[in-house]
C-alpha cells in the first residue's frame, strides 16, 4: 500500500460517517413530515367520516349537543326517505345524461380546435389560439347572467340542453390538446398524408388515439367537473324533474324544515359515482389535475 | 444548373425547380430527370437541399417556381396521395396504436379498401419482407430492423410508382444498416421500380444506386454512376465529398498542358503529369487531388517519388493501412496495404500515377 492511501483511508471513513448522519437527520425530518401529512389528511377527512355517520343517526341524535363519533342507534331511515320519498331518480338520470353530453361533446369540440390550431394552417388561427387563451383567463361564474340572458331569450331555461349550452365552454381542454397535438412529430402526419388521408381521419385515426391517455384524463375530469356542478345547473333549471343531483339536494326537506341526516344522505349518494370514477382512475385524474395546471406530466 | 439522367424514358421530372423559404433559396433553378426503373440516390451534406428535393417529389414541401412531373403527368399541384409515390421516413413514422398489420394496411384503409384486401395485401407485403411472424405485434415491440421493413412494408403495399426514400437507414446500427443495405438493394432488384433515396452516407450512395446525384447548396454538382463519380469527379466538392478517407489536395504550378496531358512543378520542385479534359487550360497556380489509396510508396531517394515525406501517425485497419505523411505539400493521407511495413517517423517517398491524378482550377472545376 502506498502512503498517500495510507492517508486516505480515515479520509474516507469520515465522509462515510458524515454521510451516514446526514441520512439519519434525512430520515427525522421524513419521519416529520410524514406526521405533519398525516395530520392534514386526518383533518380534511374528518368532515367526510362526520358526514358519513351523521347520515345513520337519527334526526334527535343528530341535533343534540356534543360530539358523538359513532351513532348511538344505527338507522338507515334517512336513506329510505331519500331513496323514497325524492325524486333522485330523476335526478340520477339528470346529471348522467347531463355529464356524459357534457364530457362527450367538450373532448370532441375540443381535440377538433386543439387539432385545427395545432396542424392547420387558416387565416386567423393566431387570432383564435390568443382569443382562447383569453377566454381561459375570464372566470366562468362572471358570465353567468350573460347565460341566463341569452339561455333564456333561446327558450333553453328549464331543459337539460340548457343545463349542457354554458358548459362547453372548455378553453383548458382545448390548450391541452393543442399542446400534445404540437408534440406529435410531423411525420406521422406527413406519412398518413401521403397514404392519403384527410384531416378529420388525420384527427380520428392518428392524432386522437395516439394520446389517448390525455383524452381519458381529460374526459374523466371533464365529467366529474360536470356532474359536481352545482350554481349554474341550480340557476337554469327550477322544476324538480330536471334537476340534477347536486340541485336536488336543496329539494330534500319536508314541512318541518331542513333535516340535516336527509340532506346529507342524499349529498353521499350524489357524491358515490364521482367518488368510484375517482377511486376507479385515480392516477388519469391525478394526471389530469397536473395537465390543466399547466404540468405537462 | 441541369442534369440528365441516363437514356431510358424520364419517370421523374423535375424542371426548373426553385424552393424558397421566405428570404432563403433552398433550391434555385434545378432540373433532373429521373429514369424509369432506376435506383437514384440524392447525396449531399446536411443543408444542401436533397431532402427538399425529395419533398418535392413526394407533393409536401410546394414548389415555388418550376414543375414537377411524374410519368410524364404533370404533378406540381397534385396533393401527395394522388401522384402514385410512397415514401419511407427517416423516422419511420409507425403509428404507435396500430399493429404491424394495420400500419402495413393503413393507406387502403384510408382508400376504403375491403378488410379481406387489406388482410391480403398486408399479408402480400409481409411476406416479402419476412415480417409474417409479427403482424399482430405494435412497433414498439420490434427492432430497429424490423421497424424499417414495416415502414418499407407500408410503402410496398401502395405499389407505388415511385419509392421514395428520406435517409431509410440511418436510425440503424452499423451492422443492420449493412444488412439492410443488402435488402433494399434485393428489393429493387426484384421490382424493378423507380427508387430515389436520399442519404448523406457516400458509402449508402455508392452501394446502392445506380446512378448519385451530388448536390451542394441547392445545386446539382454532379450526376453519374458510382465509378463515374469516384473516377472523373466533374469538381472538388464532388472529388473531396466521394471515397474515404477523404481526396488529398494541394497547390501546385501548371507548366504545359498538350494532347491531354498536362505538367505540373509539385511543392518540392519535382513534377508530375495528370490526365486533363477539359478544352481551357490556365496556365499558373492550380489544385492538385489525389485519393489515398492512388498513392505509389518508394523509398525517398527512388526517382520515381514525386514527394518526399516522413511518416507520422500509421492506422492499421487490417484489410488497409492508413499513413499521416508529412511532405512539402502539408500532411497527406495515404493508404496502402494491410500488411505494409512502414513504422513512425520512417523516411519514404510518394510516386503518382497520372491517370489518377486530378487537376482542378481555382474555381474547383476538374481541368
Amino acid at each position: 500500500m502506498t502512503a498517500s492511501a495510507d492517508l486516505a483511508a480515515p479520509l474516507a471513513t469520515d465522509a462515510g460517517a458524515r454521510r451516514l448522519a446526514g441520512l439519519r437527520r434525512l430520515d427525522l425530518l421524513g419521519l416529520g413530515l410524514t406526521l405533519i401529512t398525516l395530520l392534514a389528511a386526518i383533518v380534511f377527512a374528518f368532515p367526510l367520516y362526520w358526514g358519513l355517520i351523521t347520515t345513520f343517526k337519527p334526526e334527535y341524535e343528530i341535533i343534540r349537543p356534543g360530539v358523538a363519533l359513532w351513532p348511538e342507534h344505527f338507522t338507515i331511515e334517512n336513506y329510505v326517505h331519500v331513496l323514497l320519498q325524492t325524486k333522485i331518480g330523476y335526478w340520477y338520470v339528470n346529471s348522467l345524461i347531463t355529464s356524459v353530453a357534457v364530457t362527450v361533446i367538450v373532448i370532441i369540440m375540443a381535440a377538433g380546435a386543439g387539432y385545427a390550431i395545432s396542424q392547420l394552417n387558416f387565416p386567423g388561427r393566431q387570432f383564435f389560439w390568443w382569443m382562447i387563451l383569453a377566454s381561459f383567463m375570464v372566470p366562468i361564474p362572471a358570465l353567468i347572467v350573460t347565460h341566463f340572458v341569452v339561455l333564456s331569450q333561446l327558450g333553453l331555461i328549464n331543459t337539460l340542453a340548457g343545463v349542457v349550452g354554458p358548459q362547453l365552454i372548455a378553453p383548458v381542454t382545448v390548450i391541452i390538446y393543442k399542446q400534445f397535438f404540437d408534440s406529435v412529430p410531423k411525420d406521422f402526419r406527413e406519412a398518413a398524408v401521403v397514404d392519403g388521408a384527410n384531416d378529420f381521419q388525420l384527427l380520428f385515426r392518428i392524432y386522437l388515439p395516439m394520446n389517448w391517455g390525455v383524452t381519458t384524463a381529460l374526459a374523466i375530469i371533464t365529467f366529474i367537473g360536470a356532474w359536481n356542478l352545482f350554481l349554474w345547473p341550480f340557476l337554469a333549471v327550477s322544476s324538480e324533474d330536471k334537476m340534477n343531483i347536486t340541485v336536488g339536494i336543496t329539494q330534500v326537506h319536508d314541512a318541518f324544515g331542513v333535516s340535516y341526516g336527509r340532506d346529507l344522505a342524499v349529498a353521499m349518494l350524489a357524491a358515490l359515482p364521482v367518488a368510484l370514477v375517482y377511486l376507479v382512475f385515480q392516477r388519469r385524474v391525478t394526471q389530469a389535475i397536473m395537465l390543466s395546471a399547466g404540468i405537462k406530466g | 444548373m441541369s442534369a440528365q439522367n441516363g437514356n431510358g424514358s424520364p419517370h421523374v421530372e423535375l424542371r426548373q425547380v426553385t424552393k424558397r423559404y421566405g428570404p432563403v433559396t433552398a433550391i434555385s433553378d434545378l432540373t433532373l430527370t429521373v429514369e424509369k426503373g432506376s435506383f437514384t440516390a440524392l447525396l449531399g451534406p446536411s443543408g444542401c437541399g436533397k431532402s427538399t428535393m425529395l419533398r418535392m417529389i413526394a407533393g409536401l414541401e410546394a414548389i415555388t417556381q418550376g414543375r414537377c412531373f411524374i410519368d410524364g403527368a404533370d404533378v406540381t399541384d397534385l396533393p401527395p396521395a394522388q401522384r402514385r409515390i410512397a415514401m419511407v421516413f427517416q423516422s419511420y413514422a409507425l403509428y404507435p396504436h396500430m399493429t404491424v398489420r394495420d400500419n402495413i394496411a393503413f393507406s387502403l384503409s384510408i382508400a376504403g379498401a375491403s378488410r379481406k384486401v387489406q388482410r391480403e395485401r398486408a399479408l402480400e407485403a409481409a411476406r416479402i419482407l419476412q415480417l409474417e411472424p409479427y403482424l399482430d405485434r405494435r412497433p414498439a415491440e420490434l427492432s430497429g430492423g424490423q421497424r424499417q421493413r414495416v415502414a418499407i412494408g407500408r410503402a410496398l403495399v401502395r405499389k407505388p410508382e415511385v419509392f421514395l426514400f428520406d435517409e431509410p437507414l440511418s436510425n440503424l446500427d452499423a451492422k443492420l444498416r449493412v444488412q439492410m443495405r443488402f435488402e433494399l438493394a434485393k428489393l429493387h432488384a426484384d421490382l424493378r421500380t423507380t427508387m430515389i433515396y436520399v442519404t448523406h452516407d457516400q458509402t449508402e450512395a455508392m452501394t446502392l444506386a445506380d446512378t448519385i446525384v451530388v448536390l451542394d447548396r441547392g445545386t446539382i454538382s454532379q450526376v453519374g454512376s458510382p465509378l463515374d463519380l469516384y473516377n472523373r469527379p466533374a469538381n472538388k466538392f464532388v472529388a473531396a465529398f466521394i471515397g474515404s478517407p477523404s481526396m488529398n489536395f494541394f497547390g501546385v504550378d501548371l507548366v504545359g498542358a498538350s494532347d491531354g496531358l498536362a505538367s505540373v512543378v509539385l511543392p518540392g520542385g519535382r513534377g508530375a503529369r495528370a490526365r486533363v479534359r477539359g478544352a481551357s487550360k490556365p496556365e499558373g497556380a492550380v489544385e492538385l487531388g489525389v485519393r489515398p489509396e492512388h498513392f505509389g510508396l518508394t523509398g525517398v531517394d527512388d526517382p520515381a517519388a514525386a514527394l518526399p515525406g516522413a511518416v507520422v501517425i500509421v492506422e492499421r485497419l487490417g484489410s488497409a493501412t492508413i499513413l499521416y505523411v508529412d511532405t512539402p505539400a502539408g500532411q497527406l493521407i495515404v493508404q496502402g496495404d494491410g500488411n505494409l511495413a512502414v513504422r513512425p517517423g520512417e523516411q519514404i517517398g510518394l510516386s503518382l500515377v497520372e491517370a489518377d491524378v486530378h487537376l482542378f482550377d481555382a474555381s474547383g472545376v476538374a481541368l
